[in-house]
């Protein structure tokens, strides 16, 4: 049997790098020769200003999409460049770009306080990179097709909203101090923003961006005063410093405020990559235009959540209950998405849901202690999701902005439809973790080390059911959608230019098909060149992203792994990996990879089964559960995703907006009112007593002054005289 | 040279501007307030030792007018040359933002705006108590006019408020400040009102009790000036009455008169008072955050909720004063600095949608991105400006302001120990979470949806062919107005990338502001019961730690 | 300053004559308020508070006197300037209000006052 040697050359693998594993990071050395490094930073920038200037100029080529495609490519290949020039398993270095927030009152730890515009590369960061410009540029030319019919303005500031985004997703990666770091965070937060909210005269699309930004804040509160608890602790925010501090941190004294560090990061990072108390947005968020659907809300940004955790492990693994806590928040995020993300209709909320619960396979992986398979499952999960969300961009842009997957059926059998059918596929195998798919490596790397530690072994059944569910959901998807008869009705898209006729800006863009549904028939607008050739390059992409998984298989080391040995994150795979021999009196490894194939097989056959061969099937169990009284709330729940936002809403929400208007009314009523006019009214009051003297003749006025004058003659009398006269 | 000039040169302006004819007002202002600029930039070129804390020109040159101790030296450091800069550069964007709005009493408007200038700048580059105070109430005179001359409908109420309440609170200011002066001529023999001989004086003479009371008067005016919390009211009531013009003002510059007030003459004049109160002003500065900006929240009023933004934002820079370490400090600097850029620019983006809509209410316009996208740009642009986006101003002071009361602990590490402490910072720092909430529901009520533009045919089709009714003003902003705009927002960019040139500068500044704190706090914690062992093992803890760094 | 006064007046002390000044500035000062009180005359009533200025006068000099300070007789320069221009001024306002009325009482201009 081949899969128990894949699992144990793996382990292998891990267990030679254990002495790795316990050595420091090595220090990192200025790389004033790599300043050239810093164009990766400015050439996004530059094309933001100058979609800004196309926009001033008011074009209405595609420009805009060139000049960020050109950039976006450069930087890709200056990425490349860097990486064949370091080589593998070189060490980190720093390269200092420009001074920004940093003042020191004495210099040294704890007296000065450095964050400045520099990069810390190593290997963890030339991995994010190289998937997250490589991508970048890639949607980038997809999107140059998709947002064609929204040319002029709307395209400048689309690709305004990409470039902005690289910029601060790569300032992120790369960044050499938590500070710049937070930059990146809110940055690409941002761009998130704005993308989501690209067709602004939606206010489901506003809503949408408001609240990613919004719960974005309240993760980076925690990442914010984690880094305030680092400077605290540490006296330092550089990641150079602070990988030396852990070090010594770790044989030294520990406060309160020390364990809790790494639990505020971790709510950063449960906002920025939608885990389980802040995960809501992520699925409004697919409000956006499908390409920053794709790149930033599956693909980059959402993994930003994994790369601080990873770039910090060597805090985490000083808190093994922090440990714990990702790995049960990622657990059970996945798990709870998932459920939800079967009863979808929307094929992109569909996806959405898997994304979260993808991201929460990632964190579990963290969590119970492989950073490997973490950044593994991370950037395969880039390619196949990046696939996905094209695919279904695709097909939107073809049928008008029909993503219901009730009324789409057979399209690998419509004509110009195959690519995109078939690389669907493709990624519906990958994110079903199909065997001998990255995707299986990967999420089998996971669960695998969840399995092995008696602690996590919960986390690992959790995780199997939901690769059971993942399976299912991600087939019902290409079930009903890509195979069966061919039937479909257009969206609204179809018919949005009547309905609101000044928006012109319709979604996407085929303004003369959508009118001929009117006319007569609807004709699916069959994606051309860019979008098709994007799609099987990234296919190629996620087929290449198995390629360690085999290598590993042969027990040879890959380069994901090396990639992730020699970075920061390397404190966390073997400090905690505690090999049992033995699980149900098996190598648990073997039996793991069995589950896992026969989960991701049994949720494929279920859905072929449901929404193939037998499509009634499904509505027959839905309607059986909601008549039964007792199991109503099964589907009613996972289709109003748990009324979570709901619960948000009466928790939270409604109780500050009453807060809101008491305060209001206090401040309004009660310190201005009463407080404010009411000294106003004093002196008013105490003049009204005096009245009868200010008649208007003169003399009732000198009367009252003279009238003072005595009083305070009397006063100054009685005191001298009190003070025994002479003094 | 001595920096009176420009006062000098705004009075003539003021002179200038209310003799000559009518329709050369605005652009004399305007000239004179661009060659005051200029001369500001040359002072801050020529005269490098503001850079390095020093005072500019030097205290004792001697050649100053001096009678019972009031004398009209002129100077200042790098804090005063900052806020000096931002007066000027604001003033003439100002007064172009005011071009098309005023048309009527179009002298008087102009004059008693290049009054207004004269009297900033006397409180900023004073280097006496008294001209200080003459400069700072004085401001009192033109706002009052400028409000209930040119202001919305219920002008008087605001006008009156607004000067009453600001002067209530400064009479308090000026009995504290020639309290201290008395007991240093009691002390010395001679009055002298600089504020270098009284913070001398005061720091190091007067018991903690009259420090105590000195710091409480003092603050009494500059807390109501900030504003800070409980005695904020007039500040909704001013902004919204006032034109265009003195809201930019208010905002950008005005209430900086009051933290400035804070800074250089509250807190180093009276320590002991300071650590006393920090505290109190510590939870001041967390109502003002975190309530004003739930207040923020339920406005229907695009101005007013600026207005409450105000109020939540210079709470972070009490927090950030209270600190009493070089972080908080700076960040408070520098949050005075972008607080006034990009509030000020979000007043001019407001006044200018108010001359197209004659309307300021939120319910009553939305979408307006589509009919104004140049607008909508910097609307956002400010905004993100405002909430806090790091790479933009807001980010560097507001960030600085909060970690600097987080680490303001009594057994802090940085040598500056401090009386707030951590949960301080993370109870403000909800604020960040607030900020972002109201202002970007401001920003998805007006500049983002479907596009309803005030007074317009409900038909947004019709809209689109012209501009019924605005005057001359052309549907998006013209080029005056983005010139007005695109200055501000170079601004914000440049000090959001590179603040170190702020920092560097204010830096010696701000070690001078401390100097007596770090003691003074160590004995009042002490008082309290605060130095507990855990600060000594971690202190020990943290030098072995730096060592070893070292080796 | 001090040793030049004690030159020119060697014998005087400077206390001496002091009280009678005081004495004969609060004469004076009473003078004039009551006369301020009781005369409905405007221009009588600005002749008394000319008399409780200059009894003001008398105090600055007979207290400069007493500290050996010229400063009361420099603010006794003043006060007679302003109360010139002061005086100036009054007369014409008294001038202006009698054209009016067509009377000198001070009750003719009751209805000024604030309601």
């Amino acid at each position: 049997m081949m899969l128990p040697s894949l699992m144990l050359a793996l382990n292998d693998a891990a267990a030679g790098h254990g002495s790795l594993a316990d050595a420091v990071i090595p220090k990192a050395v200025a790389a004033p020769e790599l300043r050239w490094a810093g164009w990766i930073l400015l050439l996004p920038a530059i094309s933001a200003v100058l979609c800004t200037l196309l926009a001033v100029l008011r074009t209405k080529s595609k420009l805009p999409a060139l000049v960020t495609v050109l950039s976006l490519g450069t930087c890709f290949a200056m990425v490349l460049k860097l990486y064949l020039s370091r080589g593998p398993d070189a060490g980190p270095v720093v390269v200092h770009l420009w001074d920004w927030m940093n003042f020191s009152w004495g210099g040294g730890p704890w007296k000065s306080f450095q964050a400045d515009i520099s990069l810390y590369i190593d290997s963890l960061t030339m991995l994010w990179m190289l998937f997250v410009t490589g991508l970048g540029t890639l949607i980038a030319v997809y999107a140059s097709e998709y947002m064609e019919g929204e040319r002029g303005a709307g395209y400048c500031r689309f690709f305004f909203g990409v470039s902005i985004f690289l910029l601060a997703m790569s300032a992120l990666v790369m960044a050499d101090n938590l500070l710049l770091l937070y930059l990146g965070w809110e940055g690409v937060g941002l761009a998130s923003y704005l993308l989501i909210g690209f067709y602004y005269q939606k206010p489901a699309a506003v809503a949408a961006g408001k609240k990613a930004f919004i719960m974005n804040r309240i993760g980076d509160l925690g990442l914010a005063i984690g880094i305030w608890l680092i400077w605290v602790n540490y006296g330092s925010i550089e990641f150079n410093t602070l990988f030396q501090a852990f070090g010594d941190a770790a044989r030294g004294v520990g406060g309160w405020d020390r364990s809790l560090i790494p639990f505020c990061l971790m709510l950063g990072a449960f906002g920025k990559s939608a885990q389980l108390p802040l995960f809501t947005w992520l699925p409004d968020a697919m409000e956006g235009p499908t390409p920053v659907s794709a790149l930033i809300h599956a693909a980059t940004m959402v993994t930003a959540g994994v790369y601080l955790i990873a770039r910090m492990q060597p805090l985490f693994t000083l808190h093994p209950d922090a440990m714990a806590t990702v790995a049960w928040v990622g657990a059970l995020t996945a798990l709870l998405s998932a459920t939800i993300g079967m009863a979808q209709y929307d094929i992109k909320r569909v996806f959405a849901y898997s994304t979260v619960s993808q991201l929460g396979y990632m964190f579990m992986g963290l969590g119970v202690g492989t950073a490997f398979g973490a950044a593994y499952h991370v950037f395969t999960h880039a390619f196949f999701k990046a696939l996905l969300f094209l695919t279904a961009g695709a097909v939107m842009h073809g049928f008008a902005g029909q993503l219901d997957l009730r009324r789409l059926s057979g399209l690998r059998k419509v004509p110009g439809f195959a690519i995109v059918s078939w690389t669907m596929l493709v990624g519906c195998l990958w994110l079903s973790a199909f065997p001998y798919t990255a995707g299986f490596f990967s999420k089998d790397l996971i669960l695998v080390q969840a399995m092995s530690q008696p602690r996590f072994q919960v986390l690992g059944w959790i995780g199997l059911i939901t690769a059971a569910m993942t399976a299912y959901y991600t087939f019902r998807v290409w079930f009903r959608v890509c195979a069966g008869p061919v039937s479909y009705v257009p969206g609204e898209d179809a018919h949005a230019h009547d309905d609101h006729g000044d928006h012109g800006h319709d979604d996407h863009g085929h303004g003369a098909k959508a009118h001929d549904a009117h006319a007569g028939e609807f004709h699916p607008h069959a994606p051309r060149f860019a979008i098709n050739g994007v799609l099987l390059l990234i296919c190629l992409g996620a087929i290449l992203a198995g390629i360690p998984g085999i290598q590993a298989l042969r027990g040879q080391h890959n380069w994901v792994q090396e990639m992730v040995y020699h970075s920061s994150a390397v404190r966390a795979s073997g400090v905690d990996h505690v090999t049992t021999p033995v699980a149900f009196g098996l190598d648990p490894h073997g039996v793991v990879s069995v589950f896992g194939i026969s989960a991701a097989i049994g949720g494929i056959l279920i859905a072929l089964w449901l929404h193939l061969l037998d499509r009634r099937m499904a509505d027959r169990i839905r309607t059986a559960l909601l008549s039964n009284g007792l199991t109503r709330w099964l589907p009613t729940s996972m289709e109003n995703k748990w009324y979570f936002d709901e619960i948000y809403h009466a928790l939270f929400r409604l109780p500050m907006w009453i807060t809101s208007h008491l305060l209001h009314f206090f401040d309004r009523h009660f310190i201005d009112g009463l407080l404010v006019n009411g000294i106003g009214r004093v002196p008013v009051m105490v003049g009204r007593l005096f009245q009868p003297l200010y008649n208007g003749a003169l003399q009732g006025y000198a009367t009252s002054m003279a009238g003072g004058l005595i009083l305070v003659l009397a006063w100054v009398a009685w005191r001298w005289l009190g003070a025994g006269g002479v003094s | 040279m001595n920096p009176a000039i420009l006062i000098i040169m705004a009075l003539a302006g003021a002179v200038a501007t209310g003799v000559g004819p009518s329709r050369w007002a605005k652009w004399t202002a305007f000239l004179s307030t661009m060659a005051i600029f200029a001369v500001s930039v040359v002072f801050a070129v020529q005269f490098p030792e503001w850079r390095t804390g020093k005072y500019w020109p030097s205290v004792d040159d001697g050649s100053a007018m001096k009678a019972f101790g009031i004398n009209l030296q002129m100077g200042g450091d790098s804090v005063n040359m900052l806020l000096l800069l931002l007066t000027t550069f604001m003033m003439p964007l100002t007064i172009a933002g005011s071009f098309s709005a005023i048309t009527e009493r179009v002298r008087e408007y102009y004059g008693w705006f290049m009054l207004l200038e004269a009297s900033i700048l006397l409180a900023f580059l004073s280097q006496n108590l008294i001209t200080f105070y003459v400069g700072y109430e004085f401001t009192l005179v033109p706002m009052f006019f400028l409000i209930s001359i040119w202001g919305g409908q219920e002008r008087r109420t605001a006008a009156i408020k607004f000067f009453l309440f600001t002067f209530l609170g400064s009479i308090f200011t000026l009995a504290a400040g020639i309290y201290v002066a008395s007991r240093a001529a009691d002390a010395t023999g001679a009055w002298d009102f600089s504020i270098a001989a009284l913070t001398k004086f005061g720091s190091e003479q007067l018991s903690e009790r009259e420090q105590f009371w000195v710091f409480l008067g003092l603050m009494a005016g500059f807390a109501v000036k900030t504003p800070t919390f409980p005695v904020h009211t007039w500040l909704p009531w001013a902004h919204d009455q006032a034109p265009t013009g003195g809201s930019v003002v208010l905002a950008a510059v005005l209430l900086k008169l009051g933290t400035y007030g804070v800074y250089r003459i509250a807190l180093p004049m009276a320590p002991a008072g300071g650590v006393a109160t920090a505290t109190f002003f510590g939870v001041l500065g967390i109502l003002a955050i975190v309530v004003t900006a739930m207040i923020c929240w339920v406005q229907t009023d695009v101005k007013k909720l600026i207005a409450y933004s105000s109020v939540s934002h210079m709470g972070f820079v009490i927090m950030g004063l209270f600190a009493f370490n070089p972080i908080g400090m700076q960040g408070a600097v520098m949050y005075m600095v972008s607080h006034g850029l990009s509030t000020g620019a979000l007043f001019l983006c407001i006044g200018m949608m108010y001359e197209r809509f004659h309307t300021k209410d939120m319910e009553q316009m939305s979408g307006l991105a589509r009919h104004m996208p140049v607008w909508g740009c910097f609307m956002v642009l400010f905004t993100l400006a405002s909430l806090g986006l790091p790479g933009l101003n807001g980010f560097v002071g507001e960030f600085l302001c909060l970690m600097g009361t987080f680490v303001a602990e009594h057994d802090q590490p940085a040598g500056y120990p401090g009386v707030m402490g951590p949960w301080f910072a993370v109870v403000a720092a909800v604020g960040l979470i607030l900020g972002a909430m109201y202002l970007l529901i401001m920003i998805g009520k007006v500049v983002w949806g479907p596009l309803k533009v005030p007074g317009a045919s409900a038909d947004p089709h019709e809209h689109a062919h012209g501009d019924q009714g605005h005057g001359a003003l052309s549907r998006d902003l013209n080029f005056r107005e983005v010139a007005i705009l695109l200055p501000i927002a170079a601004a914000c960019l440049v000090t959001g990338l590179y603040p170190r040139m702020m920092l560097d500068v204010t830096e010696p500044s701000v070690r001078e502001a401390l100097i007596s704190y770090p003691e003074r706090v160590n004995q009042f914690n002490a008082e309290h019961g605060k130095v507990n062992s855990s600060a000594k093992a971690k202190v020990a803890a943290i030098t072995t730690t730096s060592t070893e760094a070292a080796r | 300053m001090m040793h030049l006064l004690a030159d020119a007046a060697p014998a005087m002390a400077p206390t001496q004559g002091v009280t009678i000044a005081l004495v004969l500035s609060a004469a004076l000062f009473t003078v004039g308020l009551i006369g301020f009180l009781v005369r409905r005359n405007m221009i009588l009533m600005f002749l008394c508070t000319e008399l409780m200025l200059q009894a003001a006068g008398i105090a600055f000099i007979a207290f400069g006197r007493m500290r050996m300070d010229t400063s009361g007789q420099v603010f006794v320069i003043f006060i007679l300037t302003v109360a010139a221009a002061e005086a100036a001024l009054a007369l014409g306002l008294v001038v202006l209000l009698y054209r009016r009325r067509e009377t000198l009482s001070a009750e003719a201009w009751q209805e000024l006052h604030e309601q």
